[in-house]
């Protein structure tokens, strides 16, 4: 007997059959790259649940990540992830406002004590005690800490929350840190991107109320399965770059020729995300597809990397992390960033020799 | 300059003989995931060529409408779902006797009996 408060009621109360969650469900294992035979398992797991309560805190932040999620759901199976979860608090979403909003955040936490999961979009203010943001009188630092004392998990969206993002940019005025620098003693999920793809945030809830446990991550607590590959290991321009094809100006002869943008900025080789498989606007395209290289917005502090349209092989960062993984990535793909590394360098040093 | 598909459709083959030969075998299925893989346009026409048309083609409608054929080699099925404006939400080759989204479902059966035999009893009573 199907429980009458489980997601499978709930879809079945609104005429969404089995067939189609298991359609849904074939989706989410191929994005989670669960094995043959997990989409079953998930659409078993999504059926039983009950609606997962969520409570998303906004921060310092553009609204983006709420708009790559919400824009790109329209009717059909894509939107079954609202019939999944149970958004109890979303200030940009949410009818309530002031009082009301905030004792509905409140409720929800009193509700669902040590179930709920709160996502965050944003990064958070520390400086001068978090003064720099704040909402309905309290800091973002606050709210987080008293939203998150009770929660089940916690999903960083976007590359504001997951690293610090845009705010935490050189020279960083409001002390702007990621979640994972103020939350320590909860499950914590990165889901970077600016914005991140939907189906990575929607794929990455689903998991967890399907099986009830967080995906596997990587190093930086990204999902492995979205996260695994780099964009340059999935880009449909790869052998350009094997062939040392490159696009030197955005409208030479190889840039219409689609060769590689590798010497045009592109941070491919450094980025892990999913763009140049899931691509974005429900598949349509992805930056590098139109032209222009990958910004590694996926990645650590990609607003300091040294510019967007200088080569990885000459960027003179202070971190330096950047270069060396683009060198220790040439070699490992056929030395071609090394090589113009080491060119470049040459050029570098014949200049400035007098 | 059109980058050539060949060696992926060459390698995806190899991988779907190897999955069709296990389900000779052992009955064992399996799925492998287009959308994951940097194939695009050119690569999909050249693998569909190569696999062919089989005996089966059917079409779905559950939230967005699916296009299933078997491929002409028996066990190696062509699975694509759309979603919305007809968007590719997933394309697979399912190596399997039959792709389990052509099945019923327990679950839409069980209400479908409820709903006919409410609907019977509807019709059956008789007027006061």
């Amino acid at each position: 007997m199907m429980d009458p408060d489980s997601i499978g009621a709930l879809l079945a109360r609104r005429g969404v059959s089995r067939r189609a969650l298991l359609k849904y469900s074939t989706r989410l294992a191929a994005l989670m790259a669960l094995p043959a035979g997990s989409a079953e398992a998930l659409a078993d797991g999504l059926a039983r649940a009950k609606r997962q309560s969520v409570i998303w805190l906004s921060f310092q932040e553009c609204t983006g990540c709420t708009e790559s999620l919400t824009r790109s759901f329209n009717p059909t199976i894509e939107n079954l992830i609202f019939n999944i979860i149970s958004l109890d608090y979303h200030e940009t979403l949410q009818a309530a406002s002031g009082t009301a909003a905030e004792a509905a955040r409140l409720a929800a936490m009193a509700a669902n004590k040590g179930k709920y999961v709160v996502v965050v979009d944003g990064s958070v203010s520390t400086r001068d005690g978090g003064v720099y943001s704040t909402n309905a009188g309290h800091t973002n630092l606050e709210i987080l800490r008293q939203t998150a004392a009770d929660a089940l998990a916690v999903i960083s969206v976007g590359s504001c929350a997951a690293f610090g993002g845009i705010a935490h940019a050189r020279p960083n005025p409001t002390g702007a840190e990621p979640v994972s620098a103020i939350i320590t003693d909860k499950p914590l999920i990165n889901i970077p991107g600016c914005p991140p793809l939907p189906e990575a945030m929607a794929a990455t809830i689903a998991y967890l109320v399907s099986f009830g446990k967080i995906p596997e991550l990587d190093h930086l607590r990204r999902p492995r399965s979205l996260f695994g590959d780099s964009i340059h290991d999935r880009c449909y321009r790869r052998p350009f770059y094997d062939r040392g094809l490159f696009a030197r100006s955005f409208d030479d002869e190889g840039a219409r020729q689609g060769w590689c943008l590798y010497e045009l900025g592109c941070k491919g080789p450094v980025t892990y995300n999913a763009c140049a498989t899931l691509k974005w606007n429900g598949g349509v395209s992805f930056p590098i597809q139109s032209g222009h290289g990958c910004l590694g917005c996926s990645e650590p502090d990609f607003w300091d990397q040294g510019g967007f349209y200088r080569p990885l092989s000459s960027n003179t960062t202070s971190t330096g992390t950047v270069v060396a993984a683009a060198a220790v990535g040439g070699v490992a793909l056929g030395a071609v960033s090394a090589l113009v590394a080491r060119r470049r360098a040459r050029l570098a040093r014949q200049e400035t020799t007098p | 300059m059109a980058h050539d598909p060949t060696p992926l459709v060459e390698s995806l083959l190899h991988e779907i003989a190897g999955l069709l030969a296990d389900l000779a075998a052992t009955g064992q299925g399996a799925r492998i995931d287009l959308l994951g893989l940097p194939i695009g346009p050119a690569g999909r026409a050249a693998l569909a060529e190569r696999l062919g048309r089989g005996e089966v083609e059917a079409a779905l409608d559950a939230g967005g409408t699916s296009e299933i054929w078997e491929t002409g080699f028996a066990g190696v099925w062509w699975v694509r779902h759309f979603g919305a404006d007809d968007r590719l939400a997933t394309e697979q080759i399912e190596i399997t006797t039959v792709p389990t989204i052509l099945l019923s479902q327990p679950e839409d059966i069980a209400i479908a009996a409820s709903r006919l035999a409410a609907g019977l009893a509807q019709h059956t009573e008789l007027p006061q």
